[in-house]
């Protein structure tokens, strides 16, 4: 539920209950007001019947109005007590019931003790009792009404910025350039708020780049012990004969410290892709000649692995850095006679629009969401884990897609220039 | 052979001195920028293996105060740093070549000696070993002046071993210099071991002793 719509919610909950009890303690001031002054007029109506008696010791004629009533009547000696009641009051002309109010009392007329009653309508009372009551329904309505305009209109307005920014953090990429910029709006709490959001986004960033930084430049000083390692290992095989125990031990040797070397690289080269680092400049290339030149380097590996390859190669020419197509190119290709089965297939296809390339290998598909991810990769898989990503990262650069669907038999991994 | 070994990382440095340390070389070491220009200042080298990135100072401007001077040593940089930017410039102002660190010694050896050789400019366009000879321009090979014919990979391949003659060559070296270190299906040596097999074989039915021995579990060595 959007925050308006809860504030909206109690707001008119409140509003709603306190006109009415406003309402109601209207109604019961009012009516005891209107009361009080219909009880006066009756005891100045008492007083009168009292001065006329007086006067004339009989009980004077009854009349009645429209708005007045009143009765004597012979109480013998019956006690009458003085009191007010509300009661009907029968109205002549029209004949109905309305309500009234009356004051009985009593007066002695020759000795003799008569009571008197004394009634009011108390029509107008309530007339202007109902006209309270329209005019607080009325209010509710107004204020709904007018709650819901503003929800639409001005409230929608106001948070504007509030979604403005949102949206600035939904697409908000750590590892691109561009940082979040905010206009300021008119509203305090969303200037902090944007102020927030853009310092946090600047911080995280620089964070973020401190941390490259970090990587960048640990995997740059390891570079330096690894050679010292390569060079003695170099020198080591130089200086005797060994058993074939040692031999092995040797060879392990030289094959972890290569691969250290190519995980080394593949990260410096991610980070470089990643930042857009890579200063080579874009030119025109002919997709077609790097991969038959890259077929051509790994034509021994073919025909070890005893694996078909089939091309249909057209031209494709893109802008982009010859170095980081080769990369691209030379990962695909290696992965796609890595993970093949010995006597496979490999087919690459290249037009002008996608570069395709479909390889036999294990007969489950791959989980696409998760072979891009860094060092991802199957338990057997000799690779630095990185060869994927790093294409995915230069298909991102140039903004081509990258595919992964599995058509048994084959694995097919698609770039959409 | 005179070289000079401008690094200043002891380890490294003493490797690449001992693994150039042979009858007929003199390897000259310099550990920090001042060093090397006192060194380049009044010697000359044959080659000079430089890195860059020195205490004190800027391996570049070791290059531009030899190409100043008109010296004709050649330059062969190596870095830990591995964008083409460095590598242009470091080219650009006239190093003979560039290899990034780590690099086997064999490889910096055989770079080495392709410097040297296209630095003499005594006509010396092929590489002789006993009855070998291989003629650089026209990427051929004879034995004993009979041609053989070998593909680019096997002339790749020979090469390397007679720049390495008398060292044990990792197949780790191999791979890398036969197909980049770009490329990391080297966990698979079975088509060094053919490609080799191929090269002995074509010697040998060429009437060539057997100059290639397999050192078992490490690689390969090339010499009597």
């Amino acid at each position: 539920m959007k925050l308006f719509q809860i504030y909206n919610r109690i707001s008119l909950f409140t509003v709603v209950i306190i006109i009415l009890i406003t309402g109601i303690v209207y109604y019961y001031t009012i009516s005891a007001i209107l009361t009080y002054q219909i009880d006066k007029d009756l005891v100045v109506e008492e007083n009168e019947v009292f001065d006329y008696v007086k006067l004339n010791h009989k009980l004077p004629q009854v009349f009645r109005s429209t708005d007045q009533q009143i009765y004597f009547r012979h109480a013998n000696n019956e006690v009458v007590e003085r009191r007010y009641i509300n009661t009907d009051f029968k109205d002549v002309k029209d004949n109905e019931n309305e309500s009234g109010r009356g004051l009985i009392s009593s007066v002695i007329v020759n000795n003799q003790n008569y009571e008197v009653r004394i009634i009011e309508s108390k029509v107008e009372t309530e007339d202007l009792i109902w006209i309270i009551f329209l005019i607080t329904i009325a209010l509710i309505v107004l204020i709904i009404a007018t709650l819901f305009i503003i929800n639409r209109v001005l409230i929608k307005k106001l948070w504007k910025p509030f979604y403005g920014t949102l949206e600035q953090v939904k697409q908000f990429n750590l590892t691109d350039k561009d940082t979040i910029t905010l206009a300021g709006s008119k509203i305090d709490e969303f200037d902090e708020l944007n102020n927030a959001v853009t310092s946090m986004s600047l911080r995280v960033k620089d964070d973020y780049k401190n941390l490259k930084h970090f990587i960048d430049n640990a995997s740059h000083e390891l570079l330096t012990p690894v050679a010292v390692i390569n060079s003695k290992l170099d020198i080591l095989i130089q200086t005797n004969d060994f058993n074939e125990r040692q031999s092995e031990l040797l060879g392990d040797l030289y094959e972890t410290v290569s691969k250290l070397t190519r995980l080394n690289k593949a990260i410096l080269l991610l980070s470089k892709i990643e930042n857009n680092l890579i200063t080579d400049d874009a030119q025109y290339v002919n997709i077609k000649r790097h991969i038959e030149s890259s077929l051509n380097l790994f034509q021994e590996l073919f025909i070890n692995k005893n694996i078909t390859l089939k091309t249909d190669l057209g031209d494709a020419i893109v802008m982009m850095s010859k170095s980081l197509l080769e990369v691209l190119i030379n990962n695909l290709l290696s992965n796609a006679i890595r993970h093949n089965n010995y006597g496979g297939e490999l087919i690459v296809s290249l037009n002008k629009y996608h570069l395709q390339i479909k390889n036999t290998g294990s007969e489950t598909a791959l989980d696409s969401k998760q072979i891009f991810q860094r060092f991802n990769k199957s338990a057997q898989s000799e690779g630095t884990g990185l060869g994927l990503t790093l294409v995915q990262q230069i298909c991102t650069n140039y903004n081509f897609t990258l595919t992964y669907t599995f058509e048994s038999p084959f694995h097919i991994f698609t770039i959409t220039f | 052979m005179k070289l000079l070994i401008v690094e200043d990382e002891p380890g490294l440095r003493d490797s690449i001195r001992e693994y150039f340390t042979e009858e007929g070389n003199i390897c000259e070491i310099a550990a920090n920028y001042e060093t090397a220009y006192q060194k380049v200042s009044v010697y000359r080298y044959d080659c000079i293996i430089l890195d860059i990135t020195l205490p004190n100072g800027n391996g570049l401007d070791i290059i531009m105060t030899l190409k100043a001077n008109r010296h004709p040593d050649g330059v062969l940089i190596i870095s830990a740093k591995n964008s083409l930017d460095d590598r242009l410039l470091g080219l650009n102002l006239g190093a003979d070549d560039y290899l990034t660190k780590p690099f086997h010694l064999a490889e910096l050896r055989a770079r080495l000696m392709a410097i040297t050789r296209r630095k003499s400019f005594d006509g010396h366009q092929s590489v002789v070993f006993n009855e070998i000879k291989m003629d650089l321009a026209a990427k051929a090979v004879t034995v004993n002046n009979v041609p053989v014919k070998f593909t680019r990979k096997e002339y790749a391949l020979m090469l390397y071993f007679i720049a390495n003659k008398e060292k044990v060559i990792s197949k780790n070296a191999i791979a890398e210099h036969l197909w980049g270190d770009e490329i990391d299906v080297a966990d698979n040596f079975d088509f060094i071991y053919s490609h080799i097999k191929n090269v002995r074989k074509k010697l040998i039915d060429a009437g060539c002793n057997d100059y290639i021995h397999a050192v078992y579990g490490m690689g390969y060595k090339f010499g009597e």
